[in-house]
C-alpha cells in the first residue's frame, strides 16, 4: 500500500513539476511567429522606391528566419501598398494594428508617415522610417523613429558644399508636397545662411513628368546651380535638363538617387547628398542573386532599419517582455546605438549618420567626399 | 528667348491635346455621348505600343497596331455598351456613368497588367535633341508636331472630302432625317467611334513616348480636350484644335508672369470668362 501511495506521489510530483515548468517557462521559449507590418509604395509613381524598401526589409528577415528567427522566433512581416498616399497609409495601419495586431511598422515617404504619426502616438505602435526626410518628421510622433537625417540636414551640407564650389546663386525646382515643400523651406532657409541667393523657385504636382515648363522658367534666372526636391519621376527630369543643354550644376538629395536616373546618360554631372550606407560585397551579391537587382540605397537603408528591429526584439526577448510597441519603443532607445551597415545612435527620434556627396558619373554614383551631420 | 521656348514647348504639347480634341469632337458632335472612356482608349495605346517596342518590335509597328487595337476598343464600345444602353432607352446620365465605368475598368485593368509605376518607353532615338537657334526640341516633340497637325489635316479632309465623313456629318446635322435616307445611324456610331478611337491613339502613343506612361495619365488631357472642344464651338474640329493649342500655348505662357501651381487654374478661369461672352464657342459659325 505504502508502495502504491510512494509512486502516486511520485506522479503527482512529476505532473506538478511539468505543470510549473509549463507556467514558468519563459515567452521566448515558445517559439512562435512574430508579426510586423510594412506599409510602403508598391504601386504608383513611388513604386520604384518602395519595391526596393519592402526587397531590403524581406532580405533582412529571411536571413534571421533561415536561421532559426530571433531566439527560435520566426518573424513575418505583412506588407501594405499606400501608393505613397497619405489616406490609403491611415487606412492600411488602421488594418495592420486592428486586424493583424501588429506592434510595430516600418514606413516611408514623409506624407504617409505624418499621416500615421498621431495614430502611432495614440495606439503606442512604433513606426520606423528609413527612406522619409520632412523636417516634421523630427517631433511628428515620440513613437515615430527617422533612421536616416532629415532633409534640413542634408540641405546644410549641400549648401556649404555648393557655396564652397563657388557656386552662389541657385533656383529650387520643389514638389508640392510634405517632402518637397520641407526640402524647399531647407534650402531657402541655409543657403542664404552659408552665403548664397535663392533667385527662384517653382513647383511641380507629385507624379508629373513635364518639368520644361518649371526648368525653363529656373533657367530664366540664370542661377550657379538648380536645387532639386522631388521624390519621382527622375528619369523625365534629367532628360528634359538634359534637352536644355542648361549652364548650371544641378543638386539635390537622397531623393535623387533612382537607380534608372543614375543609369540614364543623360544624369551625368548630377551631385546631391547621400546618407551613407553601405554594404558588404557577399551581402549585395546575395540580394542581386535573389532580386535580380543592385542592393540600393533604399535596399539598404530598410535592411538596416529591419536589423535594428532584429536586436530590440532580441532584447525584449531576453528580458522576457512582450513585444508591444511601447516596449519595442523604449527598447530601442534603451540600446540607443547600433552597429549594422553603418554606426547609428538615437540620440533623438532621428538617427545621426554620416552623409556624402555624390556625383552621377556614366551609370555610377560616385561619393566625392563624406560628413558627418548632427 | 525663354518665351519662345515656352511658346514652342506650349504648340508641341497642344498640338498633341488638339488632336485628342478633335478626335472627342467628332464621337460628341455625331453621337451626343460624353465619351469619357476615350481618356482610357488613349492610355491604353500607349501600353499596347510599349508592350509590343519592349518586345523587340519595330517601334513604327508598335504604334500602328498600338491604333488598330484602339480602333478595335473603340468599336467594341459604342457597340456594346452603348449602343445596347440607347436600346433600352437609357439616359444620357446613364451612358455617361456606364462611360466613367467602362474608363475605370481599363485604367485598372492597365494598372494591374502594367502597374502603376511610370514607364519609359526603350527609345533612345526619342530623346535625341535638333536646335533650331535658341529652340531646342526632341525628336519625339517633332514627331509629335508633324504627326498632330497631319492628323488634324486628314480628319478634315476625311470630315469634308470623303462620301464616309459626309455621312457622318450628316447623321451629326440630323440622326432622324438621316435615319429616313438610310444611313444607319447606329452603324455611323460605330464607326465615328472606331476612327476617333485609332485618333487619339496617336497622342496616346506619342505624348508618353516624351512624358512616360502612367495608368491615370489620360483623364487630364481629356478635360483639356474636352473643354478646347466646348469652347473651340461643339461641332468644329478646326475649334477643337486652335483652343486645345490655345489653351496649351497660354499655360506655358503663362508661367512667365505666375507661378506654376497656378497656371492651370488662371488658364481655365480665363477659358470661363471667355465662355460667358461667346457661350456657343469661337468657331460656332464655322460648322
Amino acid at each position: 500500500m505504502r508502495q502504491v501511495q510512494g509512486v502516486r506521489r511520485a506522479l503527482a510530483a512529476v505532473v506538478a513539476g511539468m505543470v510549473l515548468a509549463g507556467m514558468v517557462r519563459p515567452a521566448a521559449a515558445v517559439a512562435e511567429t512574430i508579426r510586423l507590418g510594412a506599409i510602403l509604395p508598391l504601386t504608383g509613381p513611388g513604386a520604384v522606391v518602395g519595391t526596393q524598401e519592402m526587397r531590403g526589409i524581406q532580405f533582412a528577415f529571411d536571413a534571421v528566419n533561415a536561421k532559426g528567427g530571433v531566439q527560435g522566433n520566426k518573424i513575418d512581416v505583412v506588407f501594405e501598398d499606400n501608393q505613397a498616399k497619405p489616406d490609403v497609409s491611415v487606412l492600411s495601419f488602421n488594418k495592420l494594428v486592428d486586424l493583424q495586431k501588429v506592434p510595430m511598422i516600418f514606413t516611408g515617404y514623409s506624407g504617409p508617415s505624418l499621416a500615421m504619426a498621431p495614430l502611432a502616438t495614440r495606439k503606442k505602435i512604433l513606426l520606423i522610417n528609413a527612406g522619409a526626410q520632412s523636417d516634421k518628421l523630427r517631433n511628428a510622433s515620440p513613437y515615430l523613429v527617422n533612421t536616416l537625417p532629415s532633409t534640413g540636414d542634408e540641405v546644410a551640407v549641400m549648401s556649404k558644399y555648393l557655396i564652397q564650389q563657388g557656386k552662389k546663386t541657385a533656383a529650387v525646382l520643389f514638389e508640392n508636397d510634405a517632402a518637397g515643400i520641407g526640402g524647399r523651406d531647407d534650402f531657402l532657409d541655409l543657403f542664404p545662411k552659408a552665403g548664397g541667393t535663392v533667385l527662384a523657385q517653382e513647383a511641380v504636382q507629385f507624379g508629373q513628368t513635364d518639368y520644361r515648363p518649371a526648368l525653363l522658367k529656373l533657367s530664366a534666372a540664370k542661377p550657379d546651380v538648380l536645387y532639386v526636391v522631388i521624390t519621382a519621376g527622375m528619369v523625365p527630369l534629367v532628360q528634359q535638363l538634359k534637352q536644355m543643354n542648361a549652364g548650371f550644376l544641378v543638386a539635390g538629395t537622397t531623393f535623387m538617387a533612382d537607380p534608372a536616373a543614375i543609369a540614364d546618360p543623360a544624369s551625368n554631372g548630377i551631385i546631391h547628398t547621400q546618407v551613407q550606407i553601405d554594404a558588404p560585397p557577399d551581402l549585395s551579391t546575395a540580394f542581386k542573386a535573389k532580386y535580380g537587382d543592385d542592393m540600393d540605397f533604399f535596399a539598404r537603408q530598410y535592411y538596416n532599419a529591419a536589423q535594428i528591429m532584429v536586436t530590440v526584439i532580441d532584447k525584449l526577448l531576453t528580458e522576457k517582455k512582450p513585444i508591444t510597441g511601447e516596449n519595442l519603443h523604449d527598447t530601442l532607445f534603451a540600446i540607443r546605438s547600433f552597429q549594422g551597415l553603418i554606426p547609428m545612435e538615437f540620440k533623438s527620434n532621428t538617427a545621426t549618420v554620416p552623409i556624402g556627396i555624390n556625383k552621377m558619373e556614366n551609370g555610377k554614383d560616385v561619393t566625392l567626399l563624406k560628413v558627418t551631420a548632427e | 528667348m525663354v518665351w519662345l521656348q515656352l511658346l514652342v514647348n506650349g504648340l508641341v504639347t497642344g498640338a498633341a491635346l488638339g488632336v485628342v480634341a478633335i478626335s472627342f469632337a467628332l464621337i460628341y458632335a455625331t453621337t451626343k455621348i460624353f465619351h469619357v472612356a476615350h481618356a482610357g482608349v488613349y492610355t491604353l495605346a500607349g501600353y499596347l505600343a510599349w508592350s509590343l517596342a519592349s518586345r523587340g518590335m519595330p517601334d513604327l509597328v508598335s504604334l500602328l497596331v498600338a491604333i488598330l487595337c484602339c480602333t478595335v476598343v473603340g468599336a467594341l464600345i459604342q457597340h456594346q455598351l452603348y449602343a445596347r444602353l440607347e436600346r433600352r432607352r437609357a439616359t444620357h446620365l446613364v451612358v455617361l456613368i456606364a462611360s466613367l465605368g467602362a474608363l475605370a475598368v481599363i485604367q485598372n485593368v492597365i494598372a494591374a497588367t502594367y502597374s502603376s509605376n511610370i514607364l519609359q518607353f526603350p527609345v533612345p532615338w526619342g530623346s535625341r535633341v535638333e536646335t533650331f537657334g535658341s529652340v531646342r526640341l526632341t525628336w519625339t516633340q517633332i514627331l509629335t508636331v508633324v504627326l498632330s497637325v497631319a492628323a488634324y489635316a486628314g480628319t478634315m479632309w476625311f470630315a469634308h472630302r470623303t462620301i464616309l465623313g459626309k455621312q457622318i456629318r450628316a447623321v451629326a446635322s440630323n440622326p432622324f432625317l438621316a435615319e429616313i435616307t438610310r444611313l444607319r445611324p447606329q452603324r455611323i456610331y460605330v464607326i465615328v467611334v472606331a476612327i476617333g478611337s485609332a485618333i487619339v491613339a496617336l497622342p496616346g502613343v506619342l505624348v508618353p513616348l516624351d512624358l512616360g506612361l502612367q495608368p491615370y495619365g489620360g483623364v487630364t488631357p481629356l478635360l483639356t480636350a474636352t473643354i478646347a472642344m466646348i469652347a473651340g464651338g461643339v461641332g468644329s474640329i478646326t475649334g477643337a484644335f486652335v483652343l486645345a493649342v490655345g489653351i496649351a500655348v497660354l499655360q506655358n505662357l503663362s508661367l512667365l508672369v505666375i507661378p506654376g501651381e497656378w497656371s492651370i487654374g488662371v488658364t481655365f478661369f480665363i477659358f470661363v470668362i471667355f465662355m460667358l461672352f461667346r457661350p456657343t464657342g469661337l468657331f460656332a459659325k464655322a460648322r
